[in-house]
């Protein structure tokens, strides 16, 4: 049974918050045996219990893998950040966490229109905790936008979703309410209805995806929020919401409407990426950084599925690395913190000689998520651009590439005067195993998959991306 | 003949401008428990099918939308016992004005449409788009964070009229899920404002402004 896959970490969230004591351990625990049953997913396939409602598709699958692994590395760093870091109310934090991810996962899988919406919407509620763990003032705020402008944004991705049953009226369709179904019968809906509900969900999907301009809570909420929460939030939660917009754009491309949606993409991701570059120069806190940085990602990944073809098989590629990479670097701003007790850039100083296994992940990190070879966001970028000008988006690409080149400085200033600038003090700080080599084993299969990628994660890959006509 | 329905539906346009005007915040929560059990019940007059599981459905659902939900905002805005009136962004005078232009604009939008309950009801979709527009309005014109709250809840009424077809499509399980996620939004929301009133001793949101580039 399918479903088995959210309701352990369900269960687990439950036990988690009644069992105080028992949270850390549950929170590895699940992490295994998620994995563990998303591998057993990936391998045998077996069918939903509820077929209406869930189904497996290839892209929602390539999610499950990715945020099963992430969990999983990030369960057992923090397993070892809440011994050293003070959290109150330990069992809201480890509870809100399984939760979370026990609506990703089912994010995942969802199949019907409404029981993604459901799906996503449960991902906000599940999170807020998350970002309210440290209860301060600043906290505070960051949680009251976040729950607001996504709960917002995702009411527009409801009404994007009750036009497309409008759109089945219009069209006298007579299929389930289910990507899978509508995409099966995409030339038959009604193109008016249809074209206004993509624009709904895209901007519902895209506020909690942190495309610009909606993207106002997601650096509040990623710089307050516990490093192993921003983990979770940038490298998953992201995909999550990419995931509705990617299966919404199936149906266009299906309805032959891809020449509507791919310039909207295009836009967004245009405005994602040049706000990120925006804010990144004159960023003082490094976590606040990163988060600009996932919106840049995100506005690269919305650019690629924009321009199809090529650029789409990119977007994928960005997709996966960004999660594995960003949430490795979120991870270990979480040990920056715990060791210069400050968020502002200023106030730290020397980690490549403070806290050198902190900072080869950290500068691995970098080198990664700027675009380096030979991480994937390299591999991907490149196919982007080469997309972007074959097919005479000239102006879009050079944006791009002017863009890049801007974050990429921001992005190395701050980085080298956190590694490299005086400090003021030159002891070491101590550095936990488990809080570094889960960010090295993220950092190794984004470099392992740029080398050999398995037949049947490149065939998945391949599977999803063809869907809306993209492809090397 | 008029038929019923838009007789209701033309008491939540009138609502919708009650609650522009209002200042204070129990009679814009009394607006918003009437419009959420409009919006409950008008589906089993356009077109369901009057049936036991319908009635049952539409009862548990109003009890939600209708008393639960505002209830929990009542007790949420006792328990942070605001001393004074946050002074809003748009006045209220101007408010009941953008109201009734939105009204005017919602019906001459909703005319252009074509739906599937038009003969049925010509107000449909004008309250629809009235009370998401609204929800909208109170979202950016008012700086108390219970208003804004309960903007939110309006948007939502709207989404779930103007999602009138579609409830005849989707299982009821379905719509039980959306409605368990406003729940326990608005009830996450709530535990929010009593935290806000703690830490500020307010619910201004124009206090929440330290974090900001």
């Amino acid at each position: 049974m399918l479903e088995i896959v959210f309701l352990i970490p369900l269960v687990a969230g439950a036990m988690a918050f009644l069992l105080p004591s028992a949270g850390r351990i549950l929170l590895v625990l699940t992490g295994v045996v998620h994995l563990a049953y998303s591998l057993f997913i990936w391998i045998a396939e077996p069918t939903p219990h509820f077929p209406d409602f869930f189904a497996l598709t290839p892209e929602g699958c390539l999610s499950l893998l990715v945020i099963s692994l992430l969990f999983f590395l990030i369960s057992i760093y923090t397993s070892t950040y809440l011994k050293a870091a003070s959290i109150q109310r330990e069992n809201i934090f480890t509870g809100s966490m399984l939760l979370f991810l026990a609506t990703m996962t089912m994010v995942t899988l969802s199949d019907h229109i409404i029981i993604m919406w459901i799906a996503i919407e449960a991902t906000t509620l599940a999170s807020a905790p998350l970002i309210y763990t440290h209860r301060d003032a600043a906290a505070l705020e960051a949680t009251w936008k976040y729950v607001l402008i996504c709960s917002v944004g995702i009411a527009m991705a409801l009404l994007g979703s009750v036009l497309v049953t409008v759109a089945m009226d219009a069209g006298h369709v007579q299929a389930p309410i289910s990507f899978s179904a509508l995409t099966s019968v995409a030339d038959k809906l009604d193109p008016r209805w249809l074209k206004a509900g993509f624009v709904f969900i895209l901007v519902g999907y895209g506020t909690k995806m942190g495309l610009a301009p909606m993207h106002t809570w997601l650096p509040d909420a990623h710089s307050e929020a516990p490093s192993p929460a921003s983990a979770l939030l940038s490298g998953v939660l992201l995909n999550c919401a990419y995931l509705g917009i990617f299966k919404t754009n199936k149906i266009m491309h299906a309805a032959g409407l891809s020449g509507f949606s791919g310039p909207i993409l295009i836009v967004f991701g245009l405005a994602s990426i040049l706000a990120a570059a925006t804010f990144i120069l004159k960023q003082t806190e490094y976590k606040r950084m990163l988060a600009y940085s996932s919106i840049e990602n995100m506005g690269i990944i919305a650019l690629g599925t924009g321009i199809g073809g090529m650029a789409a098989y990119g977007a994928i590629i960005c997709l996966i690395h960004h999660s594995l990479i960003k949430s490795s670097l979120f991870l270990t701003s979480g040990n920056i913190l715990m060791g210069f007790g400050s968020r502002l850039i200023e106030k730290t100083g020397d980690l490549a000689a403070r806290m050198p296994r902190t900072f080869v992940a950290f500068f691995g990190g970098f080198a990664a998520i700027a675009g380096f070879p030979p991480f994937g966001i390299f591999i991907g970028e490149v196919l982007i651009v080469i997309a972007a000008f074959r097919t005479g988006h000239l102006i879009s690409g050079g944006i791009f590439i002017f863009t890049l080149c801007v974050i990429f400085a921001g992005l190395a200033n701050n980085i080298m005067r956190i590694s490299f600038n005086p400090s003021g003090a030159t002891e070491r700080i101590d550095e936990h195993a488990n809080l570094v080599w889960p960010q090295y084993v993220l950092l190794t299969t984004s470099v392992v998959l740029c080398f050999w990628m398995p037949e049947s994660l490149q065939q998945t890959i391949v599977h999803a991306v063809n869907a809306i006509g993209g492809g090397l | 003949m008029i038929h019923p329905v838009d007789t209701i539906l033309s008491l939540v346009l009138l609502s919708i401008l009650f609650s522009f005007g209002s200042s204070r915040l129990s009679p814009l929560i009394k607006m918003l428990a009437f419009q959420g059990i409009v919006v409950c019940v008008v589906p089993l007059f356009v077109g369901q099918v009057m049936s036991g599981g319908n009635i049952a459905f539409t009862l548990v659902t109003l009890a939600i939308r209708g008393i639960i939900i505002p209830g929990w905002i009542y007790l949420a805005i006792r328990k942070v016992a605001i001393q004074r009136a946050v002074e809003p962004i748009v006045g209220f005078h101007a408010s009941i004005f953008c109201g009734l232009l939105l009204i005017v604009g919602a019906t001459l939008a909703g005319n252009y449409f074509e739906t599937a309950y038009r003969e049925v009801s010509d107000l449909l979709l004008p309250t629809a788009i009235a009370l998401l527009g609204g929800g909208m309005f109170l979202l950016m014109a008012r700086r108390n964070a219970i208003a804004m709250v309960l903007g939110y809840m309006m948007m939502e009424n709207g989404i779930y009229l103007a999602g009138t077809t579609f409830s005849l499509r989707a299982r009821h399980i379905v719509e039980f899920g959306i409605l368990l996620d406003i729940l326990a939004g608005v009830m996450i929301m709530a535990v929010i404002l009593q935290n806000m009133k703690q830490t500020f001793d307010d619910v201004d949101t124009a206090r929440l402004r330290t974090l900001k580039e």
